[in-house]
């Protein structure tokens, strides 16, 4: 209880630090919102009342306020560059609670994919014990950690789209639409983020299983007479995923916040592309908010990772 | 039942064991003793099949009830062993704070043996698990069935280690120095434990063990291993009281025993001493003048004739414990003194584990501390030199820099590194600290070489490593750093440990020749008594924190006044 209090204060402190500096960030920036928005139809009299409209006119101080406690009270603000209608603004809970089940699921599948293909691979990696399998899963991890994410897209496009067509590349399926027809193709693209996120995992663990299979306990698993398959899932693994579970923490609040190229390679509509293009166009409440949401992620993904940590090994929370 | 046929075990090109035979029958136990490298362990391994891969048997054969377990030439059966081992023949290892899994509960592990071998139902197995806790004298069964190992003691961990082993009765149990990591008193109940349970259940069981006396007290017959071979096999106490081979004879004259006098040393001392310690018979009167004094500091001469190194006056050491939750309801120590707001607002409270300790040590003294583990004893010693800040009390110094020995010389020295920087590490952090004492480089240098001399290292050495080394140079080297500032007072916390008792025998009187040139003061920790009376001229005994009595060493050993002295002297 005492951990969970402390965790959430730091929770809401770091937040609220993050959000000062995104805050302020954005007036330091140059470059004048109105202008941009209202472009060749600016006159003194629209400049002056859109202005008005925004809040531009107070002071930064006030404005932080008032964001805040728009935010505080669930309204995150209105978008400076989308639009509902033609007299109306868009807000951005709106607007991105339209892109995040994109991006969610897209993790969703890609940790799923990492999972259950690099937990399998890193201990049958450790239990063959044969050399050409040890060599070969060397060079093609190695390979495959190698490859930049961009052309790993752009490879499984080619392969499984345009030679196998197993997905018509570019025809991105909506998830209102249709949710299995979604699914299927967030597969191809969570295959590319997941790939070399299954390298690096499967290397890891068996990195870090190699270091366990020496230990004293496991000699005595096999002195009970344990099948070595047996030690290794029994035994060796829960104890070796310490490390393991840590860099998959790190992936999964890469990929939730967002995997840009993947999402620009495969034209899907989530928080990745979300930010580049309201960076671009100065969008900034639109970037504020997303900045709170990736560090909101990130902290918990890593307090999900401090309680798998004390599910696994007893030890920490008898401390 | 059990027959070790002319067995040679090899690694690569290097043979660990060479031609061993080993037989026992049911209900024997045959001890097999011999010093770290002998190839002992790796006999018991092989013959569990567990050792590695790598390990090749070159000749011989391993015969369990006349089926041939392994074979020269031919690879471990691992699916033959699989039947075999934990149901027809167990292992109980060293280890107990390493050897059960972390991650597991207790009783699971143990439940594990019969899942693999029994067909029996959940709540069978459990029954038979807690029957099994209860036999081997683990009180609270349904508790340590349900802990993970972190939560049980090393005595605990232990009995659960031999509950594992011993639950399906079987044939044979391999003991692989079951009691070298537990205090004194809990290694004697485990030794009653595996007695008792070879006489109930009649297995043969294999007893390996570096402690010739240890060997004596449990086993039937016992094999001593040198180099890979059995040099010498016989029933127990035929190979104490007539040791054939030269080699048995030494590692029993090598353990410290209370037979054996001090005299030795003494006689030393009473001989004229060359080089520049002329006056050492003088100094030493006089030592023996002030630590008989000390029992009546009263006494107006003492206090002239020699003021102490070390002054300990009511010292109390904690540790900062971070479990104090703010909220909660817990606003009192143990000591039940309230806690400070800034205790309760930090969330931590002083956990004491020293506490009053109240001595002196001498100029050329050494005054030993014995305790068992967790008493306090390394907090105490970090405390004198500094390294923990969490004192109340009292510690002066009347020597420049002590320095620290510390138990194990394969950790504590840096691997990347030459002994020569090693040895001249303390003179550059000496000079950092007290620019007045800078040291040239060349000066340095001749120190460490001089210091080489002294410990009884070649000059060789100078640009070695510390993996070129072996555990008794290593603990030279740490020696040699320890005394290359020419501290007059040194803490030797378990100097000899970690190392043979042939070695632990050069160490300790390495020690006493260092000791006796440079008229150095000891605080000599150990948890070892025997060892403690060898080196030690007074002794204090130190129980949950406390010093409860201290004394010279023959007074404590001839006329303990504390039951706990008794039992410390009476286990060892």
């Amino acid at each position: 209880m005492k951990y969970l209090g402390k965790k959430t204060i730091t929770l809401i402190m770091t937040l609220f630090l993050v959000s000062v500096a995104a805050f302020l960030a954005f007036q330091i920036i140059p470059g004048d919102v109105v202008m941009s928005i209202l472009g060749t139809e600016a006159t003194p009299e629209r400049e002056e009342q859109l202005r008005e409209e925004l809040g531009l006119g107070d002071p930064p101080a006030v404005r932080y306020l008032n964001w805040m406690t728009g935010v505080l009270k669930g309204d995150l603000g209105v978008s400076y560059r989308y639009s509902k209608n033609m007299n109306e603004m868009m807000p951005v809970a709106e607007l991105i609670g339209d892109k995040l089940p994109v991006t969610l699921w897209l993790a969703a599948v890609s940790l799923a994919l990492i999972v259950l293909v690099s937990i399998p691979l890193g201990v049958l990696w450790v239990r063959s014990g044969s050399r050409v399998l040890d060599a070969a899963l060397g060079v093609i991890t190695q390979a495959t950690m190698a490859v930049p994410s961009f052309f790993l897209g752009i490879l499984v496009t080619f392969v499984f789209g345009i030679i196998l067509k197993f997905f018509a590349p570019g025809g991105y399926i909506s998830y209102q639409e249709d949710f299995s027809g979604f699914l299927g193709y967030l597969l191809f693209p969570a295959l590319s983020i997941a790939l070399p996120k299954i390298a690096m995992t499967a290397r890891f663990l068996r990195n870090s299983m190699l270091t366990e299979v020496g230990t004293d306990y496991v000699r005595t698993a096999y002195s009970k007479g344990c099948t070595k398959r047996r030690v290794m899932y029994v035994h060796v693994l829960r104890n070796a995923m310490m490390p393991v579970v840590t860099f998959l923490g790190m992936i999964v609040a890469e990929i939730v916040a967002g995997s840009i190229v993947i999402e620009q390679v495969f034209s899907l509509p989530g928080i990745g592309r979300l930010l580049i293009s309201a960076i671009s166009t100065r969008d900034f409440p639109v970037v504020q908010i997303l900045i709170l949401y990736i560090t909101f992620v990130v902290i918990f993904v890593y307090f999900l990772v401090d309680i798998l940590y004390r599910v696994i090994d007893p030890r920490i929370s008898g401390k | 039942m059990i027959k070790i046929e002319d067995l040679s075990v090899a690694f690569g090109e290097t043979e660990a064991v060479r031609h061993v035979n080993l037989d026992l029958v049911e209900g024997e136990i045959l001890g097999v003793v011999g010093e770290s490298g002998s190839g002992k362990s790796v006999t018991a391994l092989t013959l569990m099949g567990l050792a590695a891969d790598t390990a090749r048997v070159t000749t011989g054969r391993i015969l369990f009830d006349g089926v041939t377990l392994r074979e020269a030439g031919s690879p471990c059966d691992k699916r033959l062993y699989r039947s075999y081992q934990g149901a027809r023949m167990s292992m109980v290892f060293q280890e107990p704070m390493t050897s059960l899994n972390p991650t597991q509960r207790a009783g699971r592990q143990v439940e594990e043996t019969l899942r693999l071998h029994t067909g029996l139902a959940a709540a069978e197995r459990k029954e038979k698990v807690l029957e099994a806790f209860r036999a081997v004298g683990l009180r609270e069964p349904e508790k340590v069935y349900a802990s993970y190992p972190h939560q049980l003691s090393g005595g605990m961990r232990q009995r659960v280690m031999i509950a594992m082993a011993v639950i399906l009765e079987p044939e044979l149990i391999v003991a692989d120095e079951p009691t070298t990591a537990l205090d004194v008193t809990i290694q004697n109940q485990i030794i009653e434990l595996l007695r008792k349970i070879n006489e109930t259940q009649k297995n043969a069981m294999l007893f390996i063990t570096h402690d010739l006396n240890l060997a004596r007290r449990l086993c039937h017959r016992v094999a001593v291993m040198k180099d890979g071979r059995v040099v010498e096999q016989g029933p127990v106490e035929e190979i104490f009281r007539n040791p054939k081979e030269e080699y048995t004879r030494r590692l029993i004259e090598a353990v410290p025993s209370r037979m054996e006098r001090r005299k030795d040393i003494r006689e030393v001392f009473q001989e004229p001493v060359k080089g520049d310690f002329r006056n050492t018979k003088e100094e030493y009167t006089k030592r023996k003048v002030a630590v008989s004094g000390a029992e009546e500091r009263t006494s107006q001469e003492s206090a002239q004739s020699a003021a102490p190194v070390l002054e300990v006056r009511n010292l109390s050491v904690y540790y900062q414990d971070g479990n104090v939750s703010f909220l909660s309801g817990d606003r009192k120590n143990w000591q039940g003194e309230r806690l400070s707001l800034r205790e309760r607002l930090s969330g931590t409270k002083k956990e004491w584990v020293v506490s009053g300790a109240d001595f002196e040590i001498y100029p050329g003294e050494s005054l030993g501390l014995v305790g068992e583990s967790g008493c306090g004893k390394t907090s105490l010693s970090k405390a004198i030199l500094g390294m923990n800040c969490h004192i109340q009390g009292e510690i002066r110094h009347h020597s420049i820099r002590p320095q620290m020995i510390f138990q194990d010389p394969y950790s504590s020295l840096n691997p990347t590194k030459t002994i020569g920087w090693l040895l001249q590490e303390p003179l550059r952090a000496a000079g950092a600290l007290d620019k007045s004492r800078a040291m040239t480089k060349g000066d340095m240098v001749a120190a460490a070489y001089d210091m080489l001399r002294k410990v009884g290292l070649e000059e060789s050495y100078f640009s070695r490593r510390p993996s070129q080394l072996s555990g008794g140079q290593r603990q030279r080297v740490s020696i040699g750093q320890a005394l290359i500032t020419s501290p007059g007072f040194l803490v030797a916390d378990e100097p000899v440990s970690a190392l043979d008792v042939t070695i632990q025998a050069q160490i300790m009187e390495l020690l006493q020749r260092l000791q006796q040139e440079m008229r150095l003061a000891y605080l000599f920790i150990s948890h070892d008594i025997n060892v403690v009376y060898r080196m030690c001229d007074r002794i204090m005994v130190m129980k949950e924190g406390r010093i409860i009595e201290i004394g010279e060493t023959e007074e404590i050993f001839e006329h303990p006044r504390e039951d706990y002295t008794k039992l410390l002297l009476r286990e060892s």
